[in-house]
């Protein structure tokens, strides 16, 4: 009945590896083959065929091709358009991360700072609007700050301005926008940061003589470091690649990559260059999150007490 | 009328003691309520200048509430609080000359040793060197100069207890105050950081209140000691004033073991009281008086250690009766022997080891006298 030990051992894997190569799994089937195919389209050149666009290994008289071709990159690099949309996508991500955070921190803190039951009723009261459609949300917007919308409305009646604002299809409506679409993100990460908080620690800052607003700069805020950090991770990454935002607020004045590649993709149909679209703009993230990954492996390793 | 009742109050708690010291610390009419429920009641205290003085109670008796009054965390419902002729009520945490070490230390985590010591001089704009100077200083009163450029969680308990210490005497403050200061400690490193701490708080000459549930660190480490109970204070006195003339009840039983027993007053002279109690078959007799009347209802208390046990009946003709011992603790040093009455009274002895041998003295069941000299116990009224 039993299986020999020496097979049991060494030739059949150990049952708990069934339970931990399930995200391996998860991360080769949804990441890694996606992103090989993007990557392997990115270096083909478009044609009129289905699928719409060159392949890349081939098998030819005899011999097998592999013909990479590097003109979508070298496009990118050198046509000022994509340069300018990758720009100004990080600076608009860039920006909106700020706004987050300034609105976000105070808002976490008091939530944190309240009592546990006021806690949950307010947490509940941030992530309640995710329970609606990200498009409606989105969509309900353009009600509000469109030129005869609620938003416009409001400020003709109270008197504060005498002609409507324009800020639909402007940037500001998708500042506006990310930065309502995002918060939440922003908002969860630094209260459970903050909610860890030891409050002993600051009455010892008061205790030796720092003043309320010093004892929060030195003490409170270099110890959120880690959810700040991750907060402006979870709001920057996302709203570099932000389609919805841009194309339904922002107007055609607002310059985002994640337009770029919709329009590359299925207006010009050409596949490779939007895949190359992004590689790049992967590329051009990894290199926060790799930051972040170290930071993070260094908290760990400093704060296990 | 305000003046006059500030005078009034003033009374309470005079500026120099009995022996003329100035009191530094006076803690008038305290009375701190939390939604209606009375954490600290009229409490009077005072404290001298370079005096250990240590609350001791049980959890909730109000002790951290009034340390916290004391660094002005909380602000008293009542009252005044008065520190070097300054009435500090209306001072914030950060404006008081006041230090404090928490119980659990409350080092920030995110800063080494040396920032932690120079955080409350930096508050002071202190010049760069001289907090250099000043940390480094701090670091050798509490040997700790080889881990300045550790992070707390590096550090063991006792390590992290001398940081602790050093950053909230680094200001010299003019009161210091210990929350609990050997709650994180394993008991031995106790003992040994009880005798460090309070070396270098008198080396230093700080005055200091600190706050304990432990008996036996308030009893170690204060001059003096105020006992308190449901907010109010019920007795004040050096640690041997609270264990050897308790002036209550509660002052008796909190601090040390002990043997009660009930009875009434049976015989009031001028040097001697008799009680006589069911518990025993003869009246205790006391040799000396006590403010007293026949027939009061009172409790004789007597530490087990100053009950004698003994196979042969004791020579002394009051306070000895016969028994059988039922109940035998032993604890290295001592045994303790419960020792049963023929009234079902058990009474508690101790024995001293000194033989290695010397549980085969007696053991259960065994017929045994036990005595206890005329002034050995006292006599609580409250």
């Amino acid at each position: 009945m039993n299986l020999p030990r020496f097979l049991t051992r060494k030739v059949l894997p150990h049952p708990r590896w069934g339970v931990i190569s399930i995200p391996y799994f998860w991360m080769l089937l949804f990441f890694a083959i996606p992103f090989l195919i993007v990557m392997k389209i990115s270096f083909s050149s478009q044609a009129i065929a289905i699928p719409p666009y060159t392949p890349v290994l081939e098998y030819v008289d005899e011999g097998l091709m592999l013909k990479l071709n590097l003109g979508n990159y070298i496009e990118l690099f050198t046509n000022s358009q994509y340069v300018e949309a990758y720009l100004s996508s990080l600076k608009i991500a860039a920006i909106s991360t700020l706004l987050c955070l300034l609105i976000g921190y105070p808002m976490a803190y008091t939530i944190a700072r309240m009592s546990p039951s006021m806690r949950n009723i307010c947490l509940m009261l941030v992530v309640l609007p995710s329970w609606i459609s990200f498009l409606i949300r989105i969509y309900a917007w353009i009600g509000i700050l469109q030129t005869n919308g609620v938003l416009n409305k409001m400020l003709l009646a109270i008197g504060i301005i005498d002609s409507p604002l324009q800020i639909m299809n402007t940037p500001v409506a998708a500042y506006i926008g990310i930065v309502y679409a995002y918060l939440p993100f922003m908002i969860l990460p630094l209260y459970t940061n903050l909610v860890k908080f030891d409050m002993r620690l600051l009455e010892a800052a008061y205790d030796l003589g720092a003043k309320p607003w010093k004892a929060f700069l030195t003490i409170t805020l270099p110890m959120s470091k880690s959810g700040i950090i991750a907060g402006c991770m979870l709001v920057m990454i996302p709203a570099v690649g932000e389609f919805v935002i841009p194309e339904l607020l922002g107007g055609p004045g607002t310059l985002m990559i994640g337009r770029q590649l919709w329009s590359e993709f299925f207006s010009a149909g050409n596949w490779p260059m939007a895949s190359a679209v992004a590689i790049i703009m992967l590329v051009s993230l990894l290199i926060p999150i790799i930051i972040f990954h170290k930071f993070q492996q260094k908290e760990l390793e400093g704060r296990i007490v | 009328m305000s003046a006059e009742m500030a005078a009034a109050t003033s009374d309470h708690v005079p500026r120099t003691d009995k022996l003329g010291n100035e009191n530094y610390v006076r803690i008038i009419d305290v009375r701190k309520e939390f939604d209606g429920f009375v954490a600290v009641d009229s409490v009077n205290l005072s404290i001298r200048k370079g005096e250990i003085f240590a609350l001791l109670g049980g959890s909730g008796c109000g002790k951290s509430t009034l340390l916290r009054c004391l660094a002005g965390f909380e602000k008293p419902t009542s009252g005044k609080i008065e520190l070097d002729g300054q009435i500090i009520n209306d001072l914030q945490p950060y404006d008081r000359p006041i230090n404090m070490m928490f119980q659990s230390y409350a080092l920030f985590p995110h800063m080494t040793v040396e920032q932690n010591i120079a955080f409350g001089l930096k508050q002071d704009g202190m010049a760069k060197d001289a907090i250099a100077r000043r940390v480094e200083e701090m670091l050798g009163i509490v040997q700790m100069n080889k881990f300045a450029k550790r992070k707390p969680h590096q550090l063991s308990g006792g390590q992290q207890q001398r940081v602790a210490l050093a950053r909230s005497l680094a200001k010299s403050p003019k009161l210091l105050l210990l929350d609990e200061p050997m709650g994180a400690l394993d008991k031995k490193l106790r003992s040994q950081m009880q005798l460090e701490l309070v070396n270098i708080i008198e080396r230093l000459g700080v005055t200091c209140v600190m706050v304990t549930h432990d008996q036996e660190e308030a009893m170690n480490m204060a001059h003096r000691i105020a006992l308190m109970d449901a907010g109010h204070i019920r007795q004040v006195g050096t640690p041997d004033e609270i264990y050897e003339q308790p002036t209550s009840r509660f002052a008796a039983e909190f601090v040390g073991s002990l043997n009660v027993i009930e009875g009434k007053v049976e015989e009031d002279e001028a040097d001697f009281v008799t009680i006589r109690s069911d518990a025993l078959p003869d009246s205790v007799y006391i040799g000396h008086g006590i403010s007293g009347f026949e027939g009061q209802q009172v409790a004789f208390a007597v530490r087990p250690e100053k009950v004698t046990i003994s196979k042969d009946e004791p020579v002394q003709k009051h306070n000895k009766a016969q028994g059988i011992v039922e109940d035998i603790a032993y604890f290295g040093s001592h045994s303790v022997y419960h020792v049963r009455l023929p009234s079902g009274f058990k009474i508690m002895a101790h024995f001293a080891n000194r033989k290695r041998w010397a549980s085969e003295n007696f053991t259960w069941n065994d017929q045994v006298w036990v005595s206890w000299g005329d002034d050995a116990g006292v006599v609580l009224t409250t």
